[in-house]
């Protein structure tokens, strides 16, 4: 080998070698990066199974706190059913808007879509409590009093951008060939969405409200404008009513009694369990619903 | 193929049209000119916005009869075909000029409604579009269903069968009816969309480029079909092929792109005389494999 | 002809007077899209009126810039809350940003394909985990574990540099600053995964046959394309960071003052009014904290306003390279 030709490959190998070693260090640093945020992850699922579990109980689900937060037993009973009750009225308003602002977005289009769009994004974007303020100056000073509606408007509004973006984007991947085959037969624009544009992307709607429902049910800074928290059972959505977040957020704050720290560890619990179950099932709907290649 | 007997329906215009009511009404009884030319156009030209891509084109289809339109890609073909059943204005800033009319009604008048139009000159596009989520039978029997053609379950399901007969499908698909529409080849989506065209029961089948999606075996099935078809409906098609435009049609149009790069139409006549006798030199340019 | 081709055509194709369905259909979707914006509009207008009160006894820049916040008085000012949504958010960056870029590098140029997705799904359920779970591992068991570390900070570096100094109660802006890093990490990751993996798979591939290694394709490739991305990504984290509430108001200390160390407890903008709301009787109370919740309206939307725009020039950018 001549010289010259020595000389470049020594340079060759030595660049390749400092560039080789950031490569590793890069790689270091971005494995340290995935366990430092992995850790909480771990240590918070610790925490709440092996703090919360020993309040897990059947009373714990089906009876009700007592009044004075520093004692103990009782349960969760008006919280559990609170929730269910405003999330479930918040979807039930939430979906069918949503879904017919994102047909309107896609139907009528131009510069008012657009403006829509941009309308939800930015709603998409407000802190919770915000909107919980909003729905406060609406519905509770309009009414006079807190109340468990109130408290279902707030989640509908924080689950409507949610499911408005998933729909949209949806919407958006039809296939064009077939909204020209549906125009083609002369079927009505709504007949349309009903029948072809929506039912092919359903799965990936359901996705959407999964997710929306999943967040919604851990929602607390809304409700406390809203529904303001109760310490009895009720049904009665005209009332201020309780819920999971709100009950943890209570008990937290009495955190030093022994009885209020385990009733909040115990809420706790079966709360995550939720919003996981609905995270997980959306998540792995949308996975079904993708074509086998891509996932 | 199928090999079962094709039921043919009255005309709409014959008066109710009850299922199974035998042979469609005597062409003879019907007199006049004009009973035998299903469109016309006259100077008709198709714009995006500005860009004019038709040029004054004036020719007639003749009912009951296959029409080819041929030409170079590019030419403006498609387009002229989607005028027909007003899809060329669904574009935003297209726009039609000229008159088309339909057995003497003009199509593009301010009280024609286009959605009425469609379901009358119905069309089968290049690509099969069956849709994804609904089974054979329902792709069928759906538009119809929603145009409120079908009075009961039953009516419903002889709709579907005779469609899919006519489209030259059943044997293939008559045990899978609840299958998706989408599990069927290529060719077999393509007769799949013919059955749903047909349908709603049109008048006229607009058909762009409907085998280039397809194998060679598929091409034949679909273009026996077209022959058979052509009894009871007028068929328009647009084609690159030029051996399957001589094959199939009575009469054919053929379209080149001028120097303004708008198509227009070069000579219409007779298919066997465009094929071995056309009047004009581009003409004989274009189906002796020239240019295009 | 009355009967005939024609005339079946005239009946059938005709219009009815008035207006076709789809007209109908597109009536009803715009009554839908006003039936949503205009109460949305309402409610910030209405919230807006509320507050006039506030404005009227302080005027916007007093209010704004106003340092005390003492409700016994009816002396209102937004100026600690701000500075403690500032400071918070940006320890809560400071951390989360590489942390976050880093592992949206691992995901989707260091990890082999098989295991990319269920690392991503792992890491985005972090982001599924209420807030006020968060606050309670944050009060119960981070803060306790900080406070050794903390006050190990405090002891030496900040002796000199006051911005560090003790005492190191537990509950302060740091802690907070910790909670909130950890809940907007999946966020950032999660936008970020998306950016790098649209890089341009031809571009990829020119560097590697070039004898580029990971980190070549990094630098010269996905990070220089993906930097709009990224930075809409980031933003949007900040917003969020920003807007964190509940999470906050159990760590933080909840001291209506600027503190005059990290180590010390604050207030943000969203946890004085989460925290202070319930119990607001005094004069003026409950108008302030919502004139407070008008200030954060403010900075929120400017700064997801901000994100929308960095992405649809990300966006328009990757559309021209591809």
């Amino acid at each position: 080998m001549s010289l010259s030709a020595l000389a470049v490959s020594a340079r060759l190998r030595s660049t390749s070698r400092s560039r080789r070693a950031k490569d590793r260090a890069l790689e270091v640093c971005a494995w340290a990066s995935l366990i430092v945020a992995l850790i909480p992850l771990v240590a918070i699922s610790l925490f709440l199974v092996s703090q919360g579990i020993r309040s897990l109980s059947l009373e714990f689900l089906t009876s009700d706190p007592p009044g004075d937060l520093s004692a103990t037993g009782g349960g969760i009973r008006n919280a559990v059913v609170g929730t269910l009750l405003m999330t479930g009225l918040a979807t039930l308003i939430a979906v069918p808007t949503a879904i017919a602002l994102a047909v309107f977005s896609r139907e009528i289009g131009g510069r008012v879509a657009t403006s829509v769009r941009f309308v939800v994004d930015v709603l998409a974007g407000l802190p919770s409590i915000v909107v919980g303020i909003f729905v406060y100056s609406l519905v509770v000073v309009a009414t006079g009093h807190f109340s468990g509606f109130a408290g279902a408007i707030a989640l509908a509004v924080i689950e409507l951008p949610v499911i408005v973006v998933a729909t949209d984007e949806l919407l958006r991947l039809t296939d064009r060939r077939i909204d020209e085959g549906t125009r083609a037969l002369g079927m009505l624009r709504w007949r349309s969405f009903l029948s072809v544009f929506i039912p092919t992307a359903l799965s990936g709607i359901i996705t959407g409200i999964m997710l929306a429902v999943s967040r919604a049910i851990g929602e607390t800074a809304p409700l406390i404008f809203t529904a303001l928290g109760n310490n009895f059972f009720t049904l009665d959505m005209n009332e201020p009513i309780q819920a999971m977040p709100l009950l943890i957020y209570r008990n937290a704050l009495n955190s030093a009694f022994p009885a209020a720290r385990d009733r909040a560890m115990g809420t706790a619990l079966v709360l995550v369990l939720i919003v996981l179950a609905f995270n997980l099932l959306g998540r792995w709907i949308a996975r079904r619903a993708r074509p086998a290649d891509q996932r | 193929m199928t090999s079962a007997p094709i039921r043919l329906q009255p005309p709409p215009w014959a008066g109710a049209t009850e299922a199974g009511t035998g042979l469609g009404a005597d062409r003879a009884n019907e007199v006049g000119p004009e009973a035998e030319l299903a469109v016309e156009l006259d100077r008709v030209s198709a714009y995006y916005g500005a860009r004019r891509v038709v040029r004054e084109i004036s020719l007639s289809v003749r009912r009951n009869a296959i029409t080819a339109i041929i030409g170079p890609s590019g030419c403006g073909k498609s387009t002229l075909l989607r005028c027909l059943n007003r899809m060329h204005e669904l574009t935003p800033g297209a726009r039609v000029q000229g008159r088309i009319e339909y057995h003497g009604l003009d199509l593009y008048a301010a009280d024609i409604d286009p959605v009425a139009v469609r379901r009358t000159i119905g069309m089968v596009f290049q690509q099969p579009n069956p849709f994804p989520t609904m089974s054979i039978h329902d792709n069928v029997a759906a538009p119809a269903r929603f145009n409120g053609l079908v009075a009961s379950k039953a009516a419903e399901n002889e709709l579907v069968e005779r469609c899919l007969r006519q489209a030259a499908l059943w044997d293939e698909v008559k045990d899978k009816l609840k299958a998706g529409g989408t599990s069927l080849s290529g060719g077999q989506q393509q007769r799949l969309c013919i059955a749903r065209a047909l349908a709603l029961e049109p008048d006229v089948l607009l058909m762009d480029e409907p085998c280039s999606a397809l194998d060679p075996i598929a091409t034949l099935q679909v273009e026996h079909l077209m022959a058979e078809l052509k009894r009871q409906y007028t068929i328009v098609i647009v084609t690159h092929n030029m051996q399957q435009a001589s094959r199939v049609s009575d009469e054919t149009a053929f379209l080149t792109m001028g120097d303004d790069r708008a198509g227009y139409l070069v000579e219409m006549a007779e298919t066997i005389e465009i094929f071995t006798n056309p009047k004009e030199q581009l003409t004989e340019d274009y189906v002796s494999g020239r240019f295009g | 002809m009355t009967t005939g081709p024609q005339a079946h055509a005239i009946r059938v194709l005709r219009r009815r007077p008035g207006l076709n369905q789809d007209g109908w259909f597109r009536l009803a979707l715009r009554g839908v899209a006003i039936l949503v914006v205009v109460p949305i509009l309402w409610m910030m207008v209405d919230t807006f009126s509320v507050t006039v009160p506030v404005w009227e006894r302080f005027g916007i820049p007093g209010f704004v810039t106003g340092l005390r916040w003492a409700p016994s008085f009816t002396i209102y000012g937004a100026l600690p809350f701000i500075y403690g949504t500032l400071l918070t958010s940006a320890i809560a960056m400071l951390i989360a940003v590489p942390v976050a870029v880093l592992i949206a590098l691992l995901i989707t140029e260091i990890l082999p394909p098989r295991i990319r997705s269920s690392v991503a799904v792992t890491v985005d359920l972090l982001a599924a985990i209420p807030s006020v779970v968060y606050g309670l591992w944050g009060l119960l068991v981070l803060v306790p574990f900080l406070r050794p570390f903390e006050q190990a900070v405090a002891g030496t570096v900040g002796k000199v540099v006051p911005f560090l100094a003790g005492p190191t109660p537990g509950p302060s802006y740091f802690a907070a600053g910790v909670v909130v890093s950890i809940m907007i990490v999946p966020i950032i990751a999660a936008l970020s995964r998306e950016v790098f993996a649209a890089t341009p798979r031809l571009q990829r591939e020119a560097v590697r046959a070039l004898g580029g290694t990971r980190w070549d394709v990094i630098r010269t490739v996905v990070l220089p394309i993906g930097r709009s991305g990224v930075l809409a990504a980031v933003i949007l984290g900040l917003a969020r960071a920003i807007g964190e509430t509940i999470a906050v108001t159990m760590v933080i200390g909840n001291a209506p003052k600027i503190g005059a160390s990290i180590f010390s407890p604050g207030f943000t903008l969203a946890s004085v009014i989460a925290n202070e709301f319930n119990e607001a009787n005094q004069e003026l109370h409950p108008e302030a904290l919502i004139a407070l919740g008008l200030v954060l309206l403010v900075i929120s939307v400017l700064v997801n306003g901000l994100a929308i725009l960095v992405r649809q020039r990300f966006a328009r950018g990757v559309g021209r390279v591809a």
